[in-house]
């Protein structure tokens, strides 16, 4: 460990307004990341965040060191981390689609609340090395996680006889093809006599990139095939 | 090797946050890949966060025996070092709950993703001990189940006898000509649950979900549904695949 915080390891007044003061300058490193992507938690709460971590575990060694209370100083910090589990995920919202939104939110302050949580309890060391690493998380490794794999797409097949889905169904089989949900919805009655009697959604996910026309002529050419088109 | 990260030095410290940041990385790089939920960010965050409250953990109890140690001859020892770590547990907990959600027809999307992380932090929480062993092993398992494992349970579960379907129809007595397609073909019927009750003033179709065992001389699902499909008084039927 440094040296140069050693005459910060007590509870001093010196060394109380330092924590302090390093928990929320690390706190409003993390949510100016935030801000900026204009995400719910900002700064604001970021620093309000570390800077309460902080005290809950700075009081913890004051109660312990300067008071000479029995007591296990780490109780109380501890708890800050169940705690922001909970806020964490209030942030998380449930969209209209059915996706989950603000997850990544939920994590960094999380992880703010821990570096409040160390820099209370005096390792500065590693509160300000975590705070570099989650300012180098946020910005510097964006472009690793936008490889993202070829999406999925529905596809909307009419045909007379289940023999013909099923063909259809070893097809996408044999191309490597998820098949991801199938509905199979009746058509009879729909439209003139010869109109076909079903169709089928099929939700396909391709573990490489296909040519999705090429992949609909094919099907279409089948026998006992009527129709495919991409929806 | 391994034993010089036993000591709790800055070197040490930086290290275990990388290989707490690395190894996580890659899992989340692969959930983004995906287009999941929680992505490289959120692991590699969580994965931090937990390596850190273990550390906080040891150095708290170092100071103890340093710096605080004049408190400690008064007083006397009292100090769990494992607490904090402990808190991540319920806490990646009960953030895990926030992204597990109800989507159509019953069915639960989010449960890999919080299970995933929940794995992850407890991953952070070796590294942050410097327990390396752990984490290269634990890495390499949670690795090959979350990015690795998907389409072999979705293959076994598409082998099953067991299947649940979604069904839709236009009157009630529809849902009895539907469980007697179903008896007919050998299959037993576990549950019917009526989602949606049918309704003459509403354009939307009833629905139902049945859960059912396929025959052993028939098992195949892509049958079953075509089978129900042919049925005059069914909308749609769609298999729901968890």
């Amino acid at each position: 460990m440094l040296a140069l915080f050693d005459p910060l390891r007590r509870i001093t007044l010196v060394s109380t307004a330092f924590r302090l003061f390093l928990a929320c300058l690390c706190g409003a490193a993390i949510g100016l990341e935030r801000s900026a992507k204009n995400r719910p938690a900002g700064f604001r709460t970021h620093m309000l965040v570390c800077l309460g971590a902080a005290i809950s575990t700075m009081t913890g060694i004051y109660m312990f060191t300067e008071r000479h209370l029995l007591m296990d100083i780490s109780r109380m910090g501890a708890q800050v981390i169940t705690g922001l589990g909970f806020i964490g995920a209030g942030t998380i919202i449930v969209t209209k689609k059915n996706t989950v939104k603000g997850l990544t939110t939920a994590a960094g302050l999380w992880t703010c609340g821990i570096i409040g949580l160390a820099i209370g309890s005096g390792f500065y060391e590693g509160g300000i090395l975590a705070t570099a690493f989650v300012l180098f998380i946020e910005t510097g490794f964006g472009f690793l996680g936008k490889f993202r794999r070829p999406p999925e797409f529905r596809i909307l097949v009419h045909y007379e006889k289940k023999q013909a889905l099923d063909q259809v169904m070893r097809f996408c089989k044999d191309n490597r093809i998820v098949i991801n949900n199938l509905r199979i919805r009746s058509d009879a009655g729909a439209g003139s006599e010869d109109a076909s009697l079903y169709s089928a959604e099929i939700a396909l996910h391709p573990t490489k990139s296909v040519d999705r026309t090429l992949l609909l002529d094919r099907i279409v050419n089948m026998a006992g095939i009527d129709e495919a088109e991409e929806i | 090797m391994i034993t010089l990260l036993h000591e709790f030095t800055l070197t040490t410290v930086l290290v275990r946050l990388l290989l707490a940041v690395a190894s996580a990385g890659v899992i989340g790089m692969d959930r983004s890949y995906k287009k999941r939920e929680a992505g490289l960010h959120t692991y590699m965050l969580i994965s931090l966060g937990a390596a850190m409250t273990i550390m906080i953990g040891i150095y708290e109890y170092e100071m103890l025996l340093t710096q605080w140690a004049d408190a400690v001859a008064v007083v006397g020892m009292k100090y769990d070092v494992s607490r904090f770590g402990a808190q991540v547990l319920s806490g990646i907990g009960f953030l895990g709950a926030g992204t597990i959600i109800t989507v159509a027809h019953q069915q639960k999307a989010g449960l890999t993703t919080a299970t995933g992380l929940f794995a992850t932090a407890c991953m952070g929480m070796a590294a942050g001990a410097g327990y390396v062993e752990c984490v290269a092993i634990a890495f390499v398992l949670i690795f090959v189940v979350v990015a690795m494992m998907q389409p072999l349970e979705t293959g076994f579960k598409r082998r099953l006898r067991n299947i649940t379907m979604c069904v839709e129809y236009r009157s009630v007595e529809d849902l009895a000509v539907v469980t007697e397609a179903i008896n007919r073909c050998g299959a037993q019927i576990f549950d019917i649950e009526v989602e949606r009750a049918a309704s003459k003033n509403e354009k939307k179709p009833a629905s139902a979900i049945f859960t059912i065992q396929l025959a052993k001389s028939n098992p195949s699902h892509s049958d079953m549904l075509s089978t129900i499909a042919e049925l005059p008084c069914v909308e749609s039927v769609q298999e729901l695949i968890a």
